[in-house]
């Protein structure tokens, strides 16, 4: 499942005064089986931009190609939906699109939708709500009675349900605790080393660093940057001028190599990072 | 969005945007009881007049007052299919089978359809020139006499100034629910009226509950903030009258009188 975006323009509200011009002469090749972040200021154009992966937003002028499917101006909807369930989209705060009675007909709602049969949809509903931490003691709870975290983890149950075989996540992890983020995330990974093309737009950079392998920049509606993680966080000064601050690792690893050491910039955990510094302070 | 053209504030510099909000909503008031006394076409003209002129002075595109217009014509057509049909005043014009059109009836079908016109751009031009917190503001200036009679003056401006606040963002809400749902599969422009029962469902179930959870967190809000309507308080936002806002009131002043004066007069 290969994304890309030839030459987009997207323009809100086009001839109006109301107009906003969000997408300007957007190139993307998204690789197929990464774990690409999405990364730059609110306002940016990162929303618009994943919402044309799944067709919600047709561009203004350009094209899109997501596998076999070509998106441009002139499409119908319609002929669009089979899109839809192979490029599973999860919003900013899923969680507000919950409204069935029980979380289990909630999780079948999407498989439903694509046309899987209701008891075939059960099983489904049951495996992914193990798969995102919640035990099946879930399935007949109504989802407004849980937690703000657990209804999240039902809201992006309900994406996987579908089976897509790109998952695109706007800030997945925002408001959720640590513990329940590491999670989430360790979950995102698993299904990207099971083939799957993540998607995920963050303003953690310790983040990016540990989950993502690609990165693509943003800034005022055009891309900046698309290229690895380690690329990106050699460029101090580019991404200061963005005001992002570098992952502490890497902020790290620069205060020592500033001071004397030989660190290895690449490093993306802190067991690495430990045996690299004790490494050289052995020698 | 696109589509919601009516009551929208459109954010630009004007001569009637800069003019009192006091005085705006008075003028579409007296605006909209005189277009309904029967001053004939010359009557219309006037007013007409004026209101091209004041879209114009308010810079709103031709194009959006189209888009006001354009719901109001399922209405008129309806409108004018009635009058026609069971309108059985003035001469008989023409006899198309069972079907009997009159003169009457097609003179009030005109009268209507010019009024509903000229109502809409007038409404048009009062919210599209006035921001939402101006129009309470003056709203509740115009109602203050009536606290003297004990009506909870305060109380209202702020419930139509939370309410009107509220417009935009449920629409939002709305929308971002509605994309939601549509990348669950969910379509909302086809399918069976059965399916179409359900896109609807799952639209309006999360728009209510976040639509009560915002309620009770502003709630709390006010209340964390000692919030108490009877209390006096100053205001940052003060409204000033000036020269101008004179003027169009004695212009509009004059315009209703004459309307009125033309139609007990014909």
């Amino acid at each position: 499942m290969s994304i890309t975006f030839k030459n987009v323009d997207f323009i809100y509200s086009p001839d109006t005064p109301f107009s906003y011009h969000a997408l300007k002469g957007v190139d993307l090749d998204i690789p197929e089986g990464s774990f690409t972040a999405l990364i730059g200021h609110t306002g940016s154009g990162k929303s618009t931009l994943i919402q044309h992966i799944n067709a919600l937003l047709l561009p203004s002028s350009g094209e899109v190609r997501v596998d076999d499917f070509i998106i441009t101006a002139t499409d119908k909807p319609s002929v669009l939906k089979p899109l839809r369930q192979k490029a599973g989209l999860v919003f900013q705060f899923p969680e507000y699109q919950l409204f069935e009675e029980t979380i289990a007909r909630d999780i079948m709602f999407g498989p439903v939708n694509f046309g899987m049969p209701e008891d075939e949809a059960r099983a489904v509903a049951a495996k992914t709500l193990e798969m995102v931490g919640l035990n099946d003691t879930y399935m007949e709870r109504s989802p407004f009675e849980i937690s703000g975290g657990q209804k999240r983890r039902v809201a992006i149950a309900g994406i996987l349900a579908m089976d897509p075989d790109i998952l695109v996540l706007d800030e997945p992890t925002a408001g959720l605790d640590p513990q329940g983020a590491k999670e989430m995330l360790r979950l995102f990974k698993s299904l990207q080393k099971s083939g799957k093309t993540i998607i995920m737009v963050s303003h953690d950079m310790n983040q990016v660093l540990e989950y993502c392998d690609h990165v693509v920049v943003m800034n005022k509606g055009r891309i900046e940057r698309n290229c690895s993680i380690d690329e990106l966080f050699k460029e101090k000064d580019y991404l200061s001028s963005l005001s992002i601050d570098l992952p502490v690792i890497t902020a790290f690893i620069n205060d020592l190599n500033s001071q004397g050491f030989h660190l290895d910039h690449d490093i993306k955990d802190i067991e690495t990072l430990v045996k690299a510094i004790g490494g050289e302070l052995h020698e | 969005m696109n589509s919601m053209v009516f009551g929208r504030y459109l954010p630009v510099d004007s001569f009637v945007h800069r003019l009192d909000p006091r005085l705006k909503i008075g003028a579409l008031l007296a605006l909209l009881i005189t277009v309904f006394f029967d001053a004939g076409f010359l009557g219309y003209a006037l007013i007409g007049l004026f209101v091209v002129v004041a879209l114009i002075l308010t810079k709103i595109p031709a194009k959006m007052v189209v888009q006001a217009v354009k719901p109001m014509l399922i209405m008129l057509l309806f409108l004018s299919v009635f009058n026609l049909i069971f309108l059985h005043t003035g001469k008989l014009v023409a006899k198309v089978g069972p079907l009997s059109i009159y003169s009457g009836a097609i003179f009030q079908t005109i009268y209507i359809s010019i009024r509903l016109v000229l109502i809409v751009s007038l409404t048009t031009i009062l919210t599209a020139s006035t921001k939402p917190l101006d129009m309470t503001l003056g709203l509740e200036h115009l109602l203050s006499p009536l606290k003297v009679i004990k009506f909870p003056v305060h109380e209202v401006a702020m419930m139509i100034s939370i309410a009107l606040r509220f417009i935009p963002t449920l629409v939002e809400e709305a929308q971002r629910i509605m994309k939601a749902q549509a990348s669950r599969g969910v379509d909302f422009n086809e399918g069976t009226f059965k399916e179409k029962v359900f896109a609807i469902v799952s639209l309006i179930i999360p728009l209510f509950i976040s639509a009560f959870q915002k309620a009770d967190d502003l709630a709390n809000a006010m209340e964390s903030r000692n919030y108490n309507p009877e209390a006096r308080r100053t205001r940052y936002h003060q409204l000033h009258w000036r020269l101008a806002d004179s003027f169009v009131l004695g212009l509009i002043v004059l315009l209703c009188g004459t309307i009125i004066v033309m139609s007990i007069v014909l």
